[in-house]
């Protein structure tokens, strides 16, 4: 039988037998939770940093913790900011129990990511999340963190913050380009309650149109290979963004063809394309199609908003996004825009 | 038991085609001549070194129409694959099937193929060889076990596959049908139509040319997705060439596989001849066999 029918057999049985309906469909299926916002910072809070995916030296972090610090916040240092296992910060082990405790710590109001690399899909069924249901703390990261994110997102409800990491903190400040400086600090409003408003270039293959939704996404890759596990996202009715580095152009086409054949763009409010580093073919397999054509192919059978070159990626220009927040996506053709609503409802 | 596709006898006819990447007519030669040393008639497919100047080997509808023909002419008995690479994901959801399910033939392929074997597996039920392909042939690779195997199970003959023994082996028995195919693939298939069912099979994976943090990743996928919790057993064939991080990722294949299947208890055996590699056996996608893996190694036979 064809899975999607299947599913969708499921779900209609669910719907005319609603007492059915907890322990037949899938958790995925089910009312999302509401959403959960936790507390916005204030003067004087605690930041958290950890590693659950790859490493970071203690000194390396000292320009973000610096400035962190300078914004009025406490910083606590994880366990694991220094400790090396290879790739990883930190044995699996070792990854966990310092995020474990960083949820688990009353005193802490958010928890950031270190940085990316590998390694957060090996602690992330070993982690309980329930203390954040209590006490919920924001969570800040992208590009491996995606797996967080999408998870918190997926079995919470929980908004977190897609931005960058203390890897991408200036070593001087004072030094820093002004692009670099602006994205930092899109970090430090986003955590104050700021309402964030963001504009992209515009794109002659950008598709025009007003979207409203949660604000779901991250790195493409990622979002592939949850697929199936329980961190993956349910994209209906949600301005879906994606961004990837180092992937051949075969590969990202290949991966909008996942997102296609998955049923993550057939009910989409609007989706947002950010930067893609694209990894040079080989000699001889000339791919023949940018981003652009890739993306567009894919979603002509739709009719929502479609931009491209967001300013969200692995590069200077890319700010901090509030995850599984409401957000409105303004497609214009003289104007792109990315902004929170003026009240938290959705229409 | 799957619906098996009729064996092929002298006077066949096979047909090339190319559903992915793009391939040069004079690379099929030896394939070409080889078939018909065996016995078979050979036809070609307009995808076979045509007019593509880029990546794959026509546009997708040129591909899909090469497919769909053989897929659909009652003088086409198999049909093998010129190459794998990179296209069949864009096309597989637009191919009717309606004729092929009526009368089976034998679909021949690896790599990017692992998207059409894992489909029609779950969606029809009706074997496929997971095999060497048009380029197999070349420089000797004619007469190579690999090759030799795919005109043994294309003729009707069961599959009797022994591998070396390996440190990281897990003993055991099992008899179950086989799934699998290129790791990539099939991580990349996940939660589509083409997904594929492994509770209580026999699944085997390969890979090449991946990054060791990315094979672990899609591994911890198919775990998570609960794909290697039911296993009957578990078959690794090639990982090769792979590629490392600057900073080494600090595990091999091998340990990141006895890794994700340490909480379970199946046979679990390493270096089966099925890669990208020289070795490369005929493996048909459905059909039950049974797995031994003792001291001596493994060996895989239909049963």
């Amino acid at each position: 039988m064809n899975r999607k029918n299947f599913l969708s057999s499921l779900l209609a049985i669910g719907a005319a037998a609603p007492v059915l309906a907890s322990s037949t469909i899938p958790a995925k299926a089910n009312t999302a939770p509401s959403l959960l916002i936790p507390p916005y910072l204030r003067n004087g809070d605690t930041i958290g940093i950890t590693c659950p995916a790859g490493d970071i030296t203690a000194a390396a972090i000292q320009p973000a913790v610096q400035l962190i610090q300078s914004w009025g916040f406490h910083v606590r240092l994880g366990d694991t900011v220094g400790k090396k296992d290879f790739i990883f910060g930190g044995t699996d082990a070792e990854r966990t129990a310092d995020f474990q405790q960083m949820i688990n710590d009353p005193g802490l109001s958010a928890i950031l990511c270190a940085r990316g690399g590998y390694g957060a899909v090996h602690i992330i069924d070993q982690l309980d999340f329930s203390p954040l249901l209590q006490h919920p703390k924001w969570v800040i990261g992208f590009s491996d963190i995606t797996v967080i994110l999408c998870h918190l997102h997926t079995n919470f409800n929980l908004a977190a913050i897609h931005s960058k990491m203390c890897n991408s903190f200036p070593d001087d400040w004072a030094k820093a380009e002004p692009i670099q400086a602006e994205c930092i600090l899109s970090i430090r409003q986003a955590l104050s309650g700021d309402k964030m408003s963001y504009t992209a270039a515009l794109n002659p293959q950008n598709r025009p149109g007003i979207a409203r939704g949660s604000l779901v996404g991250g790195n493409l890759k990622t979002i592939e290979t949850l697929a199936g596990t329980r961190s993956d996202i349910d994209t209906a009715g949600k301005i879906l963004f994606v961004e990837d580095t180092g992937e051949y152009l075969y590969s990202i086409d290949r991966m909008f063809w996942h997102l296609q054949r998955t049923g993550k763009l057939d009910r989409l409010a609007g989706l947002i394309v950010g930067g893609f580093k694209v990894r040079p073919d080989d000699p001889g397999e000339d791919f023949g199609h940018s981003v652009y054509d890739i993306v567009s192919a894919r979603v002509r059978p739709y009719t929502y908003p479609v931009c491209f070159d967001f300013p969200v990626g692995h590069q200077k220009n890319n700010y901090a996004l509030k995850y599984g927040m409401p957000h409105i996506l303004d497609v214009q053709p003289t104007l792109v825009r990315l902004a929170e609503p003026p009240e938290n409802t959705l229409s | 038991m799957p619906i098996l596709p009729p064996f092929l006898k002298p006077g066949d006819t096979i047909a090339i085609t190319c559903p992915a990447g793009f391939m040069a007519r004079e690379k099929a030669q030896t394939c070409i001549d080889t078939l018909q040393t065996w016995g078979f008639h050979v036809v070609l497919g307009e995808t076979l070194g045509g007019m593509s100047n880029n990546y794959f080997s026509g546009t997708d509808r040129e591909r899909l129409a090469d497919l769909q023909r053989f897929l659909d002419d009652p003088y086409t008995d198999a049909i093998l694959f010129g190459r794998g690479g990179y296209g069949l994901s864009r096309i597989i959801d637009n191919i009717n099937f309606n004729t092929f399910t009526a009368k089976p033939k034998w679909l021949i392929g690896f790599s990017d193929i692992t998207v059409l074997h894992a489909h029609i597996s779950t969606n029809y039920d009706i074997a496929s060889l997971h095999a060497p392909m048009v380029g197999a042939f070349n420089d000797g690779g004619a007469s190579s076990p690999g090759v030799l195997s795919l005109l043994h199970a294309l003729t009707g003959g069961t599959a009797a596959y022994n591998s070396r023994p390996s440190l990281f082996n897990r003993k055991g028995r099992a008899t179950a049908p086989l799934v699998g195919g290129n790791l990539t693939l099939l991580a990349h298939l996940v939660g589509s139509p083409s997904d594929f069912d492994t509770t209580d099979k026999l699944l085997f994976l390969e890979d090449v040319g991946e990054y060791r943090y990315n094979i672990d990743r899609m591994l911890r996928q198919l775990r998570r997705s609960g794909k290697l919790a039911r296993l009957a057993g578990l078959i690794i064939g090639g990982f090769t060439d792979m590629k490392d991080t600057t900073r080494p990722f600090g595990t091999t294949v091998e340990e990141i596989i006895r890794d994700v299947v340490d909480d379970y208890d199946y046979p679990v055996c390493f270096d089966f001849p099925v890669s990208h590699g020289k070795e490369n056996v005929a493996l048909k996608i459905g059909v039950t066999h049974t797995l031994t893996i003792d001291n001596e190694g493994a060996s895989l036979t239909e049963t």
